[in-house]
């Protein structure tokens, strides 16, 4: 599948600061079943400073930087890209959890750094209990993974007006609310409780469903999943949001520990003002 | 030894030297506590040591490079990776960014212990910032000049030439490489526990103190915000941790730091000693593992010995530390975790089952170690010696040649002889420690000048200048301790005329001129309105009277009292200390001392005698301000707050004692009214000696108006603010008349109306004055802060 996505970002300042700075994760990173065409970071008012690197995880990172008096900032990514369907992964063919569990602990910086608590998402007992019935002995990892994702499905109401970035796991798993972060968090966090390596992916959803096929919740913002390691080099992509494996409607733009390793822009500016956020975003197929 | 003890006490207080307690309002400012009997160290035992100690330096910076670069060991399965991933202050964004020189570590602290047999070995590192360099320093000078003798006797080798080394290694850092690097010591400022240091060693070390918020990026590039513009900065020796250093890649929920400071760093513009993201070596965990890292990455075998150490992340460790928990101690792995160790012996039933629980669950945030009571030394309490246990510091630094041991460090004992943990702030004492010298200094003089130990800036002796950008925070700091001072001497002189005029109530006029006062005193919120109101005068209202002034003395809740202007004095004084003189701190010190709630209440009598006490201290610093500042913007601002809030002051009192209207009050109450502006004004003598005459209105606001030469007079407070606009360097704004033209221009108009020759004898003009003057002061106040020091903090998105 072919896609256009259109990212647009805007901060108002309420007031002139003389500086602001961004890092803006909106270059698709490298992945299996992508291929990137263009990709175009702009930026109004144009930013003095500009900066591209990869970052610790393999994604591609923007630094940018407005150096003169200014009110907003309009930050605007544009992305041509293809995704592939997912090879078919056959669940109950996957090795048993505990096995996962044991093998994440071998020697090696790759894997074992999605186990442990990060800012976002942090560990604790009744997580790890809320996770447990769905980890019997030895079921097969994925088999476990897809039946907690839908119980997060089942069990939790999106609502975009319950949570904020800085609600934590523990008052979400007390509310039941939240938007696809905090289900995408509250996933990891059970799977890490458990032992397993689990890491956030951020990215994008197309925007209109193929014909005769419901509208995916989070098809117009910034959408966010997660993915959980099976073994060897088997990443399994879930998405407690819509209840799904991540096919090929869904766009990989980074991934990392959590959200606060890949938030698509993050900004800092020099000012007393307060300020407003407004995100757009535009995910149309091509062809 | 008890007399020699008092005075390096007496020294220590003199020099300023104190220790802020973290979450002890009260306890901002604890002197430091320092034993005079110093830990000695034979010059072979030394040589030993010295080598192991450069050698782990060497280690860490080795594993430094390793970790935030090809993270060979994790592969190599030598450092397991949970010791790195599951650290909070495994800093991400810093991986593969390329340090000057290969540079991480570029001061380390290392905490050494005896063991039971005699052996030193290490307890912990310090990687990130490591403090109490200046405090050695500072023990060094003390204890040099209380015992002398024996010093000089004992040949104590000198620790000023490794601050020059350490000096050179930060210029050097500079990675562009210019003419004249400037490099600024970064630290949180006035409330962190080590601030003292912080000054201390930017002043020794001849370089800038900068806060997070006088540093901005352009261009990836760091900049020093001064009042006259962006100045590049080559080099941060920084005391603030990771957490705070850049909000837009550290942490971003932190309001603190230098937005964009990483970058900076990997476009290879700045050097940061120690380099960002160097704090994860602090982790107990590592000990477990540096034998086999040495091997690996030196080729040797590590020299000095750490403590047993299992990581629990570690299955195998794990099992062993559950089987033997009551022979270790339990530290959190991670700094992050902020947790106090705990002995494994201590652990009964119920806490020994949930410590086994926590363990298990999250194993990787846990390091037992063996349990190793440091050997005591003698220490001076109570006038005995009394052994103590204790952990020497001691301090490395990079240079060209390679590390270079401080020889010396700070030693630091228990306040009670079985304690285990040793902390300042846990209120432990500190020791000089004198490595001992083979040479012979004999005849040498050690001892310089009164500081002691001077850091010269290069071999050749010659000194340097200290860096004269003046932060815009800094100009911000000396304008308000310019007005705290002068609004702290207000209340002061009112205070004492109330007392005054209370104590001997017998004189001609007192009981007249005490209505002024109290109507002064009312209006800037030290006392009640209702004490101004005239009639009771019976011996219950007396009472009342004596404990609302006694209140607007001392009490340090009350918000417009003395005691809260001189903590607010204290306070901003703390936050430019750096640029003050050493008598400059004490009498600032003295200020704070003498205006200290008394234990019990004191007469009226005492309470005179401490009050005249406190003007003859104020008198000092306003002296000093004039006196030991260089006649720099800093000083400008300075001398601004003073003369502005002198010239409020002045007005509001003579608006508030109407000295404008028409008379409707009797001769009496006219020359009370007079009598006590002319008190205030500190000008009775002025008058005396140039009148010859009783008090009269027109004379009397000549001299506190419009005579320019009497330097208590408004116009001379407009005279001087006139001549610092002038001479202060533009503000960077662009665009439009700048605000300090326009503030000149103010203050131009309001010294035309007090030249008018009928300024003060025709009632309706002097009101217009003063209306006019209330007005234009505060504005030109507005002005200067909105052009120099409008703090644009930073927010984050």
């Amino acid at each position: 599948m072919r896609y256009r996505a259109r990212h647009t970002t805007r901060y108002d300042y309420g007031d002139t600061t003389p500086v602001s700075h961004h890092l803006v994760h909106l270059t698709p990173r490298p992945h299996p079943r992508q291929r990137c065409g263009a990709n175009r970071i702009t930026l109004t008012p144009a930013p003095a400073t500009r900066s591209d690197s990869v970052d610790f995880f393999g994604n591609p990172v923007t630094y940018v930087a407005v150096e003169e008096p200014h009110r907003w900032v309009e930050i605007h990514a544009e992305t041509d890209i293809e995704v592939a369907p997912p090879l078919p992964l056959d669940p109950a063919a996957t090795p048993p959890w505990q096995e996962v569990r044991e093998a994440a602990r071998r020697p090696g910086p790759e894997v074992p750094q999605f186990l442990f608590d990060s800012i976002f998402v942090k560990t604790s007992i009744e997580l790890t209990a809320f996770a447990e019935p769905s980890f019997p002995a030895n079921r097969p990892v994925a088999e476990s993974a897809l039946d907690l994702m839908s119980r997060i499905h089942r069990d939790f109401t999106f609502d975009p007006t319950a949570t904020t970035i800085a609600t934590p796991l523990a008052e979400v798993l007390t509310t039941r609310r939240g938007v696809c972060q905090d289900f995408a968090h509250l996933m990891i966090g059970a799977l890490r409780g458990l032992g397993l390596p689990a890491r956030y992916v951020s990215g994008y959803l197309r925007t209109l469903p193929p014909p005769g096929q419901p509208r995916l919740v989070g098809a117009d913002v910034s959408h966010a999943w997660m993915s959980v390691w099976c073994g060897g080099n088997v990443w399994l992509d879930l998405c407690p949001t819509n209840d799904k494996p991540a096919d090929a409607d869904y766009i990989t733009l980074a991934w990392g520990r959590d959200y606060d390793d890949v938030s698509p822009v993050r900004g800092v500016f020099l000012g007393s003002g307060a300020q407003a956020l407004s995100v757009q975003v535009d995910v149309e197929v091509i062809e | 030894m008890a007399e020699r003890w008092d005075e390096a006490r007496r020294l220590l207080r003199q020099h300023g030297v104190t220790y802020n307690i973290y979450g002890d309002p009260q306890g901002m400012e604890r002197p430091w506590p320092l034993d005079m009997i110093p830990l000695l160290v034979p010059a072979e035992e030394w040589s030993g040591l010295e080598a192991a100690l450069t050698q782990r330096s060497r280690l860490l910076n080795a594993v430094l490079a390793d970790v935030y670069g090809p993270q060979e060991l994790l592969r190599a399965g030598l450092l397991p990776a949970g010791v790195l991933h599951a650290d909070p202050g495994f800093r991400r964004p810093l991986h593969g960014a390329a340090v000057p020189e290969g540079l991480f570590l570029h001061f380390h602290g290392v905490d050494l212990a005896r063991g039971p047999d005699g052996r030193w070995r290490v307890f912990s590192d310090r990687t990130q910032a490591p403090s109490g360099a200046g405090y050695a320093l500072e023990n060094r000078v003390v204890v040099s000049r209380v015992l002398p003798d024996s010093f000089r006797h004992c040949r104590a080798e000198r620790l000023v030439p490794f601050f020059n080394v350490f000096r050179r290694t930060l210029f050097d850092l500079a990675p562009l490489a210019p003419d004249q690097p400037r490099v600024v010591l970064l630290t949180p400022g006035p409330y962190n526990e080590t601030y003292f240091e912080h000054a201390y060693l930017a002043r020794q070390l001849g370089v800038a103190m900068v806060e997070g918020g006088d540093l901005t990026i352009r261009d990836r590039r760091v900049y020093l915000k001064t009042l006259g513009g962006l100045e590049p900065v080559d080099v941060i020796l920084r005391r603030q941790d990771d957490d705070f250093c850049d909000p837009l890649e550290l942490r971003h929920d932190s309001a603190l730091g230098v937005a964009g400071l990483v970058q900076a760093v990997k476009a290879g513009t700045v050097a940061v000693a120690n380099a960002l993201g160097s704090g994860i070596l602090e982790s107990p965990a590592y000990q477990a593992y540096l034998p086999a890292v040495a091997r690996h990455l030196l080729g040797e075998a590590l020299k000095l010995p750490g403590l047993d150490t299992w990581w629990c992340g570690d299955a195998a460790a794990l099992a062993h530390v559950l089987a033997n928990l009551d022979r270790v101690v339990i530290r959190p792995a991670f700094a992050a975790l902020g947790r106090d160790p705990v002995d494994g012996a201590t652990l009964d039933g119920g806490a020994r089952a949930a410590w086994i629980e926590r363990l298990k669950r999250q194993p990787w945030n846990w390091v037992a170690q063996e349990r190793l009571a440091p050997s005591t030394a003698p220490a001076w309490q109570e006038n005995r010696l009394s052994p103590r246990p204790l952990v020497w510091r001691v301090f490395l630094a990079a240079s060209r040649g390679g590390y270079v041991a401080m020889p010396g460090g700070l030693t630091r004992f228990a306040d009670q002889p079985g304690r285990p943990d040793i902390s300042m702030q846990k209120g432990s004492g500190s020791k000089d420690t004198w490595v001992l010298s083979p040479r012979c200094l004999e005849g040498r003089t050690l001892i310089r000048s009164t500081a002691g130990e001077t850091v010269t800036g290069r071999r050749t002796g010659e000194p340097r200048a200290v860096s004269s950008d003046l932060p815009s925070r800094v100009a911000d700091g000396l304008f308000w301790l310019g007005r705290y001072g002068e609004r702290s001497e207000m209340g002061l002189r009112l205070l004492r005329g109330a007392f005054t005029r209370l104590t001997d109530g017998t004189t001609p006029g007192a009981m007249e001129e005490l209505g002024p006062i109290l109507r002064l005193m009312a209006w800037i919120g030290m006392i009640p309105l209702d004490f101004t109101h005239d009639g009771d005068t019976g011996a219950s209202a007396g009472r009342a009277l004596r404990l609302a002034l006694q209140a607007a003395a001392f009490d340090p809740d009350h918000p417009n009292g003395l005691r809260a202007n001189v903590l607010r004095l204290h306070r901003v004084a703390h936050g430019v200390r750096d640029r003050l003189s050493l008598d400059l701190w004490r009498v600032i010190s003295q200020i704070d001392r003498q205006s200290a709630a008394p234990r019990a209440r004191p007469d009226d009598a005492a309470t005179l005698e401490r009050l005249d006490d406190l003007i003859v201290s104020l008198a000092a610093l306003a002296g000093l301000e004039q006196e030991s500042i260089v006649r720099g913007p800093g000083w400008r601002f300075l001398d601004i707050g003073r003369r502005l809030e002198r010239a409020v002051n002045t007005i509001g009192s003579m608006r508030r004692l109407r000295v404008a209207d028409a008379d409707d009050r009797d001769d009496a109450a006219l020359s009370a009214t007079l009598e006590v502006l002319l008190e205030l004004g500190e000008s009775f003598m002025t008058y005396r000696g140039r009148y010859l005459t009783t008090v009269q209105r027109v004379p009397v606001l000549e001299l506190l108006l419009t005579d320019e030469s009497n330097p208590r007079a408004v116009a001379f407070q407009l005279s001087s603010l006139a001549g610092h606009l002038a001479a202060l360097p533009l503000p960077p704004a662009g665009g439009g008349e700048s605000p300090t033209s326009t503030a000149l221009h103010l203050i131009g108009s309001a010294r035309a109306l007090l030249r008018r020759p009928d300024a003060v004898r025709h009632g309706p003009a002097l009101r217009q004055t003063l209306d006019t003057l209330a007005d234009t002061l505060p504005e030109t106040s507005n002005l200067l802060a909105h052009a120099y020091f409008s703090h644009a903090f930073v927010r984050s998105a």
